[in-house]
């Protein structure tokens, strides 16, 4: 049975600092001038180190998902013959504030990680496993949302879901390991964590179970063929982009040690499908952004059941040119109607 | 979570390379150690420490051996190409979907492969040519873009005494008295007076199996009847990377070896 | 009866003569080339009510007054005085006596690119820093001319200027965010210096090369580069067009603070006096620096700034230019 409470926000203070004992507290913080742009902020998850920092008014650049999938992550380490696992630089347990779209955005990492084709990835899985999410309740959208229609605005996956107040956080405590400092610093009182229901932006999925093979190769895709530049921006800001690339390095004048890592990688960069001896498929911007699109909303929940896309709309919020992914969802969904008529 | 614990799938052992082939100027077979349980047209991660690590698909192997034939085309393959005898490789594998080799017995088996196309064949070729894999008969249409582009000169003449093997290559040469011609013209004229029996393997580069598919589709082949292999750039073998993902189709795990009726509906 | 003008008292009023006798024109200042629309109306109509209802655009980003009767310059006055509360207010420039007109005319308007408030390759708000020199120095009767730009693509034009300062960026390094697409690399190479190369599938940045312009940080999609904290300037001094020796300014201080800058500039104004040629009207200050040298010049204008760390200056400056008088480099082509 999950407990709720109201506490003001000394008492929350506490419950912070009680946490920060034991957990790391990662949520989004703002870091002021160090936005893309000059006298701009970031906005990205970081470890907090008192509840004041978290970013409540602005939506972050980027996802949580580097907590599990890191930007660059080591894999192992070579000495000649011998190779090491890179062990973890620290055994802490990790509590992130985070909204429903992204929890459901890290489900869908974790369809990609721990269950595709039955094969558990180690580096996701030691990750993954010391997470416990705190949801931040989310009643209202920011600018380009559309986790409504995309299923994504609710979650009951939280150890506690926290609705911060004027004067204080109401909480929902799901998880027993957090009940305690909970009940002792706060006081009984009925929550329970709501969930915005509509947003501005509305997109309408493709109502087809298989996409018909014109839709492939549709004019719908040129636009993005002189639209598109390639930066990538979309795919590292999405919190279900999952996509990588091993690197193999070296140690200064070594010839024997080095280490192999994972870097994220993105279908809309130049060399994603580059074959060595010079093929490439998906030469063409418009190809990516059909990938994309597809994989998002189609493909992958023809494997998973779920689509992957959850609508947090963070790549509308980045793309330089303007690109709007979830203009493009609807821009599809009309032409596979017009098609079919 | 579920917290199942495995070993850690992305490190790759070592094994002594046995033996070096040149095969044509760029292209090589490396015989390496390995006792491994594997089955024809699966591949292996193959890396070198420093350089980095890509899919190489099995040329062929033994009860202790496997072999890896790679052509020098970037600085993976180029450093591997230095390599000699008793040197390292690194490998971890074998992956993917490999031929269904259980349907294959006693059909009338087809195979058309191209350039280094052959290599992924190779095992299933030599089982059928030692008897490992009775079949009522088998078309071997290898194609190459020129004489000094063929591989595994050897095997194929061992082939040639076994199989109905059409070796071409895509434009006269001098001194040249086999065939000639892309191996579209070769499918063309195989007689088939029934599909019940038959199977049809296509591998090589992207365009030839597009190609060469379309031929036998005219045919009128059953697509059922026709098994492709597909190439892809893939970072880990482990369906986790996303670079071979084609529509909800991973090459690496759902492949490399597909049934024709499911990859001509996939498009990159 | 006959007009009867100071010159002098008239031209430091920011009237000029003209070709025209007996009309002026007025320049009104507009620090860093930024106005809002009510001050626009205001311009408008003193060239509406005293001139002939055009106005001139001027190259420094001021306007000028054409056709004004030199008989009505207090009426005008007058008119001007919400420009120069303006200046007074907005800006802190020191007026004694608002009623007056412009208390100065020696010191050009300040001209600045958009900057930050609306350009996204700016480093700085130059609107803001434009404004503030403005507070600072004027009024003054030094010929000196003073712009800001946002980025080292320079499209004020500082290189011609007394002192053009270019707001710089120094990029910092998050390594583990870097991804190795090589965006910055590629942007490094295709629009600025080359100052970035990949090694072991990182960004390895030549401080040498890199002139500070930020197209790293825009262009990278993990937020693996950013801008360091506090902002930076490079100076470049003595610039010019002019008759005699046209020739570009020249980085003299560089990765150093606005508070430097702006102490720098404030020197300058003693020591141009100090060193000027009395004999003549008005000298520029580029001329005098030429007189004194460079040593001398920084000695003196260099006087009590406090550096912030990391500041940098240059040895020795030889300024690239030509002399104007050079007619044996050139041969009849058309008789």
């Amino acid at each position: 049975m999950n407990k709720s409470f109201k506490l003001s926000s000394e008492q929350f203070k506490t419950v912070f600092a009680g946490l920060s004992e034991h957990y790391c507290i990662v949520g989004p913080k703002r870091f002021a001038g160090l936005g893309r742009f000059s006298d701009t902020d970031l906005i990205r998850y970081a470890p907090l180190t008192s509840i004041d920092e978290l970013e409540l008014a602005e939506k972050s650049c980027f996802s949580p998902k580097d907590l599990v999938f890191p930007p660059d992550e080591t894999l192992f380490y070579f000495n000649g013959q011998q190779f090491s696992e890179a062990a973890l630089p620290d055994n802490l347990e990790i509590i992130v504030l985070l909204r429903p779209c992204d929890i459901n955005g890290i489900d869908r990492l974790d369809r990609m990680f721990m269950k595709n084709a039955d094969v558990i990835d180690p580096y996701y899985q030691r990750r993954r496993s010391r997470l416990h999410f705190f949801m931040i309740e989310c009643r209202e959208s920011f600018e380009n949302c559309f986790c409504v229609s995309m299923n994504a605005n609710r979650s009951d996956n939280y150890a506690a879901a926290l609705r911060f107040g004027k004067d204080g956080v109401e909480a929902e405590v799901a998880s027993d390991k957090f009940l305690e400092t909970f009940a002792v610093n706060g006081s009984v009182f009925e929550f329970k964590p709501e969930f915005v229901s509509e947003n501005q932006i509305k997109v309408e999925l493709p109502k087809v179970e298989t996409m018909p093979p014109e839709i492939f190769t549709d004019k719908l895709w040129e636009e993005y063929d002189s639209r598109c530049i390639s930066c990538g921006r979309c795919n590292t800001s999405c919190v279900t982009c999952s996509c990588f690339t091993t690197r193999d390095l070296f140690y200064g004048d070594s010839r024997t040690c080095g280490e192999r890592r994972r870097v994220w990688d993105g279908c809309h960069l130049d060399g994603f499908c580059d074959m060595a001896g010079g093929h490439t498929f998906r030469k063409n911007k418009g190809e990516r952004m059909r990938f994309k699109t597809f994989h998002k909303i189609y493909d992958y929940r023809k494997r998973f059941g779920v689509d992957m896309c959850v609508g947090c709309g963070r790549c509308d919020d980045v793309c330089p040119e303007y690109i709007s992914f979830s203009n493009c969802i609807n821009k599809l969904s009309a032409r596979l109607k017009e098609g079919a008529e | 979570m579920s917290a199942q614990t495995t070993a850690n799938p992305y490190l790759p052992f070592v094994t002594k390379i046995i033996a070096v082939k040149a095969e044509t100027e760029s292209e090589f077979t490396l015989t390496v150690q390995a006792v491994c349980s594997i089955t024809p047209g699966q591949f292996f991660q193959v890396s070198l420490p420093r350089i980095g690590e890509a899919p190489i698909s099995v040329s062929n192997y033994g009860s202790d051996w496997i072999q890896f034939t790679i052509r020098a085309v970037g600085k993976l393959t180029g450093a591997i190409q230095n390599l000699k005898t008793g040197e390292n490789l690194f490998i971890r594998g074998p992956y993917g979907t490999g031929f269904p080799v259980d349907r294959f017995k006693n059909s009338r088996l087809v195979i058309v492969a191209g350039g280094s196309g052959v290599a992924p064949v190779r095992p299933l070729v030599d089982q059928v040519v030692n008897g490992q894999l009775p079949v009522k008969s088998l078309d071997l249409i290898a194609g190459f873009k020129n004489r000094a582009s063929i591989i595994f000169t050897d095997d194929l003449v061992q082939w040639q005494q076994k199989s109905n093997l059409t070796l071409t290559i895509d434009k006269q040469e001098e001194g040249w008295d086999g065939a000639t011609g892309l191996v579209t013209e070769h499918i063309r004229k195989l007689r088939f007076d029934t599909f019940d029996d038959l199977q049809v393997i296509v591998v090589g580069p992207p365009v030839m199996m597009k190609f060469a598919t379309a031929e036998f589709r005219m045919l009128q082949v059953p697509a059922e009847r026709i098994w492709v292999s597909f190439e892809r750039l893939m970072s880990c073998g482990l369906g986790k990377c996303g670079h071979c993902k084609i529509d909800y189709t991973y090459v690496c795990v759902d492949g490399p070896v597909l049934n024709y009726s499911y990859a001509a509906n996939l498009i990159d | 009866m006959s007009l009867d003008l100071n010159r002098k008292k008239v031209t430091k009023n920011a009237y000029r003569i003209t070709k025209r006798r007996n009309y002026t024109a007025l320049r009104v200042r507009v620090p860093g080339g930024h106005l809002n629309a009510a001050q626009l109306s205001i311009i408008a109509g003193l060239a509406e009510t005293f001139g002939d209802g055009t106005l001139h655009v001027t190259a420094r980003q001021g306007f000028e007054i054409p056709n004004i009767p030199f008989e009505r310059m207090s009426e005008v006055n007058a008119a001007l005085k919400p420009l120069l509360a303006e200046l007074q207010l907005r800006h802190g420039v020191q007026i004694d006596n608002i009623d007056a007109g412009y208390p100065g005319a020696g010191m050009r308007n300040i001209s600045a690119c958009v900057g930050n408030r609306i350009c996204p390759f700016a480093n700085a708000d130059t609107t803001a820093l434009a404004q503030r020199l403005e507070g600072m120095l004027y009024p003054n009767d030094l010929h000196v001319k003073i712009a800001v730009t946002g980025c080292p693509n320079d499209c004020v034009k500082v290189h011609l200027q007394d002192f053009g300062i270019v707001a710089i960026c120094e990029p910092e390094y998050h390594y583990d965010d870097c991804i190795g697409c090589e965006a910055c690399v590629k942007a490094c190479e295709r629009k600025v210096t080359g100052a970035l190369t990949m090694q072991n599938g990182k960004v390895y940045r030549d401080e040498r090369r890199c002139i500070g312009c930020g197209e790293c940080v825009l262009s990278c999609p993990t937020a693996a580069w950013t801008r360091r904290p506090g902002r930076l300037y490079r100076v470049l001094i003595m610039g010019r067009t002019g008759k005699r020796n046209p020739r570009l300014a020249m980085p003299f201080l560089d990765r150093v603070s606005e508070d430097v800058v702006c102490q720098l500039i404030k020197n300058t104004l003693p020591y141009a006096e100090r060193h000027r040629l009395k004999c003549i009207p008005k000298e520029h200050i580029g001329y005098i620096v030429d007189r004194t040298g460079l040593d001398v010049f920084k000695e003196e204008a260099l006087t009590g700034i406090e550096f912030n760390p990391g500041a940098r200056i240059a040895k020795t400056i030889q300024w690239p230019g030509y002399n104007t008088l050079n007619d044996a480099n050139f041969k009849l082509i058309s008789k």
